[in-house]
């Protein structure tokens, strides 16, 4: 099947042969290690995620903007990410190089939509990082009374019910190099964690930073208001 | 060398360093203001933080791949996202100091007598603020101030006479190319000038203060004291909004990428641009759009002569219509926001001139009697 193309080259590379370590069960209850004030970006998922984007979702959709080397921002090596890059085919039939943008998909057109390009699409959905999850696995038979457009399908994630993309995750569509269970609901929340680092790749590094600035301007405003009182007092 | 040079160096070779220390440590300020007169001095921070990570942006922005060189920006430029970071939540906050300062001048009357000038130059910054900031979230090339920018440049193209001429020159023809390239200089050229906007409105309102009588005090350390503490504020406020909520106030539609297909039911436009959308909804057309945002700005440039007060302390009532016309400029933004009915959004427009042209006039009047 055309989707496994690129996961052989991928796991001949390398990727993700980071030892036997699980992931940690993120689906019951669901949570993302990237939600809320001081989520960061959980790179085991997010490498996992680039599996599944990789396979299943390049060939429809794009993520501009990405150069093969920004992977190192999920915790990849360049050894790893070079044989990703030589892995991949460019359009003038050269392999690319981990300068090298990620590849664009063929056009693609599914009855008029076209697949959104995925390189920032978790900060341009309500709902963000959960949509994603929830849009991949809000595929179904319609409810009773729903007549669906020709080419299209039920999703009761997407607005309307109804989508143009086909539901493309299935158990085992990709096989994870770290051991962990490829269930279509793990494929979704690995996706939509390696989308929400492509989205914002510094969600990390500003919550730290972050964190440590309001720590220290809160102890300077209070050292300054403390100064204040006093010189007002003498002074004021 | 000895202590005597090293003292007595710098301070001959700088006489200008010498005589700002003098006037800091001069005393002619009155005691006792309150913590929102500082609100100056943190708008020219803002103002200088904009000026330089704007500076730092526009080496790599490309305003012919507007969204793209922004997201070039964040993944490939060392700490770009902190320099988005800092103009983003920096114009956000500079404009809700802008707004409250205004504000707290209508409510204490700092725009009668010899503030008056003070006050129209306060007007004029606001005039440019939210042009440079309407510029900015075209540059943005998201979806929302792309489709804001073709409207407004196809309904002014259609203007003709001066005012068309004028928005030719200002857009520099049909939406194209270069485009976004011409409105970058606009939109920087519109910064540095509200940077000394900033500084002659300040200017003239130190020149309008009272001679000083009674116990006065110096700026060193009394204000400077008070101008520290308000700066760790801000700067507190500032590094939670940037960190935490970085697209706080930015319009949903500011993420989506610009595209001519897709065109929005209505452009949702950041928080503060939204009362003067609501300002100029009623009047379609470039013209008419021009027409609310040059009435309600005469508005306000006027409003010294309208008050009729003299020199008396503001009154309960013309208090009590201050607060009103904020909830009225807050109802104006909100109409921008999520569509009211039209007999309220004529209300909230029209309420906006009564209050300058009628009320006030009436109020002052009435409250000095
Ligand atoms: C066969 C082509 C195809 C594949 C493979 C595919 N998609 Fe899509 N996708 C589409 C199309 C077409 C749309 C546009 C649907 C529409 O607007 O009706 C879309 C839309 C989306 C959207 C946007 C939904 C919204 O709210 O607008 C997301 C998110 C998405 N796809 C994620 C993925 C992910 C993640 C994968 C891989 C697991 C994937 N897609 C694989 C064709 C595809």
């Amino acid at each position: 099947m055309m989707r496994h193309r690129f996961l052989a080259p991928l796991l001949a590379a390398g990727l993700l042969a980071c030892g036997a370590a699980r992931a940690e069960n993120t689906l019951t209850p669901l949570h993302f290690q990237s939600d809320g004030w001081r989520g960061s970006i959980d790179k085991a998922a997010a490498q996992r995620g680039f599996a599944v984007y990789q396979s299943v979702c390049a060939s429809c959709h794009g993520m501009s903007g990405l150069h093969y080397r920004d992977l190192e921002g999920i915790g990849l090596t360049p050894e790893q990410v070079a044989g990703i890059a030589a892995s991949i085919k460019l359009a003038d039939g050269s392999a690319a190089t981990p300068d090298s943008l990620f590849k664009p998909p063929g056009a693609v057109n599914m009855g008029g939509a076209v697949p959104p390009d995925l390189g920032a699409i978790v900060a341009q959905r309500p709902g963000g990082t959960r949509y994603v999850y929830e849009f991949l696995t809000g595929f179904g038979p319609a409810p009773d009374g729903m007549t669906l457009l020709p080419g299209h399908f039920y999703n009761r994630a997407f607005p309307g019910g109804q989508v143009s993309m086909p539901n493309v995750l299935r158990d085992n569509a990709v096989t994870y190099a770290d051991g962990t269970k490829a269930s279509a609901a793990q494929e979704a929340a690995d996706v939509a964690e390696f989308l929400t680092w492509s989205s914002d790749p510094d969600l990390a590094e500003r919550h730290i930073i972050g964190l440590r600035t309001v720590i220290f301007f809160a102890l300077l405003a209070m050292v300054a208001l403390a100064a204040k009182r006093r010189i007002w007092r003498e002074e004021g | 060398m000895t202590t005597e040079t090293k003292q007595g160096g710098p301070r001959a070779a700088t006489p200008c360093l010498a005589g700002l220390c003098a006037g800091l440590m001069r005393r002619d300020l009155a005691p006792g203001a309150p913590w929102l007169s500082t609100l100056p001095v943190l708008l020219g921070a803002v103002l200088a933080l904009l000026l330089a990570s704007g500076m730092a942006l526009a080496v790599f922005y490309d305003p012919r791949a507007a969204q793209a060189s922004l997201r070039f920006i964040a993944l490939e430029v060392p700490a770009g996202w902190i320099m988005r970071g800092y103009h983003v939540t920096g114009a956000g906050l500079g404009f809700v100091l802008l707004y409250v300062h205004l504000f707290r001048m209508l409510l204490t009357r700092g725009y009668r007598g010899p503030a008056a000038a003070g006050w129209m130059l306060w007007v004029t910054l606001l005039a440019a603020l939210l042009l440079a900031g309407w510029l900015g979230f075209a540059l943005n090339g998201g979806l929302g101030g792309y489709w804001s920018l073709i409207d407004a440049i196809s309904a002014s193209l259609a203007l003709s006479g001066p005012a068309g001429g004028v928005a030719m020159w200002f857009f520099g023809g049909a939406p194209g190319d270069g485009t976004l390239a011409r409105l970058l200089v606009f939109h920087a050229v519109l910064g540095v000038a509200a940077a000394g906007l900033l500084w002659l409105a300040c200017a003239a309102t130190r020149q309008a203060r009272p001679a000083p009588a009674g116990r006065m005090v110096a700026f060193w350390p009394v204000y400077a004291a008070q101008a520290f503490a308000a700066l760790a504020l801000l700067a507190l406020v500032f590094a939670l909004l940037m960190c935490f909520a970085p697209h706080w106030g930015q319009g949903a539609q500011s993420q989506l990428p610009a595209s001519s297909l897709a065109v929005p039911a209505a452009v949702s436009y950041p928080w503060y641009l939204t009362p003067l959308a609501g300002l100029t909804a009623l009047f379609p057309g470039a013209g008419g759009h021009a027409l609310a945002v040059i009435a309600a700005a005469a508005a306000l440039y006027a409003l010294p002569w309208l008050d009729r007060s003299g020199g008396g302390a503001p009154g309960g009532l013309y208090r009590a219509l201050t607060w009103l016309l904020g909830l009225d400029v807050l109802g104006l933004g909100l109409s921008a926001v999520c569509p009211l009915a039209a007999g309220l959004q004529i209300l909230l427009f029209v309420w906006f001139f009564i209050h300058f042209l009628v009320l006030t006039p009436a109020v002052t009047a009435m409250e000095a009697a």
